[in-house]
């Protein structure tokens, strides 16, 4: 096992344990904070999959400007700890346990179809072939572009219903 | 990689990380004699020389007190903020390059932390957050709410306006920022990204300014309105935690704006070679810096504090709309000089 294997595991073991954490937690702001360990340690998996431009955006955009967004909601709103009601439905449990069943279908799927190992490093593959900006942004502009602008469409709807479920009526 | 390989990298890590709190002490007298020089008093001169001992002082003084900790507190974060504050300050010097290659032994070492594309991280907000909430108290929570809604909003146009220097120079590495900034125009103008983007630098400078919590946008912690803000309840050290993280802030704030838009460590007809070059070039780096440090600690005692809705408005509709003129300006630039 290479330093470099033993480096992504620590990272991704982290990952998935502060995911865990965050789904577990009953107090909504340490959730966030387990899920900015969980976007960190992603971000370092990132670095040694040789996607230091991912790891960057996942950096800037996911810990850096939208946890953060998360962080003031839910302080704004001063949301408490989650109390159990007790009430949980029985649907609610069948749903669960099949789309546990669907997601680790999908999960050995991939593990079968292109292994556990690392891509080689960074001594072994040429400059080029590592993954850059420019190739990204060509990719999206080209054969992504019509799911780009469909995303950006889907952020405007949704940026105009949110404006209109806040605005409060003006009193006649 | 050899053992002395695996050494180098990790001095070239940890040497910046343990240099900078100790400009934090001479820089925190600085301040304060700078602000009694520009309200016309003497400010503090009464230990050693010039005041010079009154920074010793108050570092003795935040060693030595009572550490308080609120009992209705959240233990666990409320120790980890102030410990977040100084990792996240300290953490981001590593990207910035602060002098150029030095030659030994047949080795060549870049004089920078971490070789890693620009993420400004403005991990720091998380301290105060935290901090806010840890507390359990209402300043301390006001404080952490209007720094996380400040630091969105000028996160952004300060990405924005860093974008148009990303985009001039085709890359996300700072050393190749720092050498596409090499040699001048017409003889005289050195190629800074300063002159063709000077409308960037500016919201960039601004911004900065809001993210490290210095007035005109200290608003987290606006005495005022909110005691202390998000460190009402910091004593001692922990306090001293914060302060630090504020001064260290500044410096990497100042450092990046150095590298981003006046070229780093280079000056136009200087090529450094040897490791005298290589002290030249951190002087250089060293002088440019102090220079920003320095604006800091003059707008801080210059200007009075914006209102929270002054704020807003200047970040969403002054500073956001003008990173975006830059970014297009930037890249009609770019594609003309393709198109040549």
């Amino acid at each position: 096992m290479s330093a470099a294997r033993i480096v992504f595991d620590a990272f991704a073991l982290v990952a998935i344990l502060f995911a865990g954490l965050m789904v577990v937690g009953k107090d909504p702001i340490k959730s966030v904070l387990a899920l900015v360990v969980s976007f960190f340690a992603l971000a370092a998996t990132y670095v040694m999959v040789l996607s230091p431009f991912i790891a960057g955006l996942q950096v800037i955009v996911y810990a850096g400007a939208i946890l953060v967004l998360f962080l003031f909601v839910i302080m704004l709103l001063n949301v408490g700890r989650e109390k159990p009601d007790g009430s949980r439905r029985p649907i609610q449990t069948v749903l669960g346990s099949l789309s546990v069943v669907v997601f680790a279908t999908l999960l050995l799927g991939m593990l079968r179809s292109s292994g556990t190992s690392l891509p080689p490093q960074r001594e072994a593959v040429g400059k080029e072939l590592l993954p850059d900006p420019a190739a990204i942004a060509r990719l999206l502009f080209s054969d992504y572009l019509l799911h780009f602008e469909a995303v950006s469409v889907l952020l405007l709807a949704a940026l105009v219903g949110a404006f209109v479920l806040a605005r409060r009526e003006e009193a006649p | 990689m050899t053992l002395v390989d695996w050494i180098i990298l990790l001095l070239r890590v940890l040497l910046p990380a343990l240099i900078m709190p100790v400009f934090v002490i001479p820089l925190t007298w600085l301040e304060r004699r700078g602000a009694a020089f520009i309200q016309d008093r003497p400010g503090p001169n009464r230990v050693g020389p010039l005041g010079l001992g009154q920074a010793i002082a108050d570092m003795v003084k935040m060693f030595t007190k009572e550490a308080v900790m609120p009992a209705s507190a959240d233990r666990m974060l409320f120790l980890l903020a102030p410990a977040v504050a100084v990792f996240a300050a300290l953490s981001t010097f590593a990207i910035v390059p602060y002098a150029s290659t030095l030659e030994v032994g047949g080795k060549t070492i870049p004089l920078i932390g971490a070789d890693l594309s620009i993420a400004i991280t403005s991990l720091s907000v998380y301290a105060i957050v935290l901090a806010g909430w840890a507390s359990n108290d209402k300043f301390a929570l006001m404080g952490g709410i209007r720094s996380s809604a400040q630091i969105i909003s000028y996160e952004l146009a300060m990405t924005t306006a860093a974008a148009g220097v990303v985009l001039a120079a085709s890359s996300f590495r700072l050393p190749e920022i720092i050498a596409m900034q090499q040699g001048t125009w017409l003889g005289i103008i050195p190629r800074w990204n300063v002159f063709p983007q000077l409308l960037g630098f500016l919201v960039f400078f601004i911004a900065a300014f809001a993210e490290t919590n210095r007035l005109p946008f200290d608003l987290p912690e606006a005495e005022p309105e909110l005691v202390a803000g998000y460190h009402t309840e910091y004593s001692a050290m922990r306090f001293g935690a914060f302060q630090m993280a504020e001064y260290v802030n500044v410096m990497v704030a100042s450092a990046v704006t150095t590298t981003l838009y006046f070229g780093g460590w280079s000056i136009p007809g200087f090529h450094p070679h040897g490791v005298v070059g290589a002290i030249l070039s951190l002087l250089i780096f060293a002088a440019k810096t102090f220079f920003f440090v320095s604006v800091f600690i003059w707008v801080r005692w210059t200007l009075p504090r914006f209102r929270y809705d002054q704020l807003m408005k200047i970040g969403w509709k002054a500073l956001l709309p003008l990173a975006l003129l830059n970014l297009l300006w930037i890249a009609g630039l770019s594609a003309w000089r393709l198109s040549r």
